[in-house]
């Protein structure tokens, strides 16, 4: 599989977020890209769309990113989802790589760290 | 940052009108060799190692300088060289301000030393931009006292005008706290909460077309609505400024802060806010308030 290929979820309240990190991954290329603007929504598009990668945003309204993960992982152990957040502290890196995240990512997330990552799914 | 509050110090002597200041402004903003530009100059940095350091930038707060050295691509003897050879902001705004006809060079020298005297600070302080001088400088300004309160409103603010900086630009005038700079009721306005091991809350707000430049420099796109989109950019500015602010707390003080969602206001009634601080910032766009309760 190349990155290409990939199905990927977006999961973000801002949209502005989603709409930079759609534009980064449309020029790398993917065209199979889900959005959600809230937790709840997010596990719920991961259901229907079956992605190969999620990027979840961790503050979030409804249900936060965190639980939305658990939610994910209960459903899919297997599921690869990469944590975003603004606050990049080592309880937050923590927490998220203790409920089965694939990653962390601080944001501002830039077009290098989505190549980073959707290669690290590839492998 | 000296550069911006020096600017208010001329605006408040009135040796400058508001007009004169934020041209020159804009133009010293326009002009001056970033250090990245000059690290490629002298070869330190390839474009692609400054690009990667302008990205690490938005996520730690360090002076560019010393991510350069973190990550290797520098020494610190190296940084030092290269902050020599770059112009000061300060002398290159009252370049500009003579320039323009708008100052005298004598005017502009008595100024300056009136205001290094005035604030203790020496030519160091302003030429390295020291992090302690540059505290003291706005705790000066907003009149902060010692309190805890205090002290984490003065780390904030800090934080605050070296992320719109970063994210927005550096054409820009910190204006004295003021109450009247905001409507009673704020037709428009983005807030962030935060909880956990301190409360406090922020809020932006300005009008559209201040808005709509703001949304426009963050995004790095011109926008024209102020719509769901550009109040979402305002939004995400002050959610990277508080997530910033959350890791400098949790790594200096081991304080953890918990961001909860940013919401978007219509019609909120300002002498509902509790004890809050009105921090208005002029820019060329126009003036952005940003309301602090902490």
């Amino acid at each position: 599989m190349t990155i290409q290929d990939l199905k990927v979820l977006i999961c973000d309240d801002s949209m502005f977020v989603r709409r930079k990190m759609k534009d980064s991954l449309s020029a790398l290329g993917v065209t199979k890209i889900f959005e959600a603007s809230d937790g709840e929504k997010a596990v719920v598009k991961y259901a229907e769309s079956n992605p190969d990668i999620v990027f979840m945003d961790i503050v979030m309204p409804v249900k936060t990113g965190v639980d939305a993960l658990k939610d994910i992982k209960s459903i899919d152990p297997d599921a690869k989802v990469i944590m975003a957040s603004s606050v990049g502290t080592q309880k937050n890196l923590k927490e998220a790589i203790s409920e089965g995240a694939f990653d962390f990512l601080q944001k501002p997330i830039n077009e290098r760290d989505l190549l980073k990552m959707l290669e690290k799914a590839v492998k | 940052m000296f550069t911006q509050f020096f600017g208010n110090y001329l605006l408040n002597k009135q040796l400058v009108s508001p007009e004169h200041l934020c041209e020159a402004m804009q133009q010293l903003s326009t002009t001056r060799l970033k250090l990245g530009v000059l690290a490629i100059n002298a070869g330190l940095l390839t474009a692609e190692q400054v690009d990667i350091v302008h990205d690490e930038q938005q996520r730690v707060d360090k002076r560019i300088g010393d991510i350069m050295v973190d990550m290797g691509f520098a020494d610190s003897e190296q940084i030092e060289e290269l902050f020599k050879t770059q112009p000061k902001g300060h002398l290159l705004l009252g370049q500009a301000l003579v320039d323009n006809g708008y100052m005298t060079t004598a005017q502009f020298e008595r100024a300056l030393n009136s205001y290094k005297a005035e604030n203790s600070l020496s030519d160091t302080d302003l030429s390295n931009s020291n992090e302690e001088a540059i505290r003291k400088m706005i705790k000066r300004f907003y009149n902060f006292n010692d309190t805890d309160s205090s002290r984490y409103m003065t780390s904030y603010l800090t934080l605050l005008f070296k992320n719109i900086i970063r994210f927005i630009g550096d054409d820009f005038t910190p204006l004295e706290p003021d109450m009247s700079a905001i409507k009673s009721v704020i037709e428009n306005c983005v807030i962030q909460r935060i909880k956990g091991g301190l409360s406090a809350i922020t809020l932006i707000s300005a009008d559209n077309n201040a808005e709509i430049e703001f949304a426009s420099r963050f995004a790095k796109e011109q926008l024209s609505d102020n719509d769901e989109y550009t109040q979402a950019c305002i939004s995400e500015f002050l959610n990277l400024h508080n997530g910033l602010f959350a890791v400098n707390l949790s790594n200096d003080e081991g304080i953890e802060l918990l961001l909860e969602p940013q919401e978007i206001y219509n019609n909120i009634k300002f002498e509902e806010l509790i004890n809050p601080v009105t921090i208005p910032v002029s820019f060329s766009m126009g003036l952005i308030n940003f309301v602090i309760i902490l």
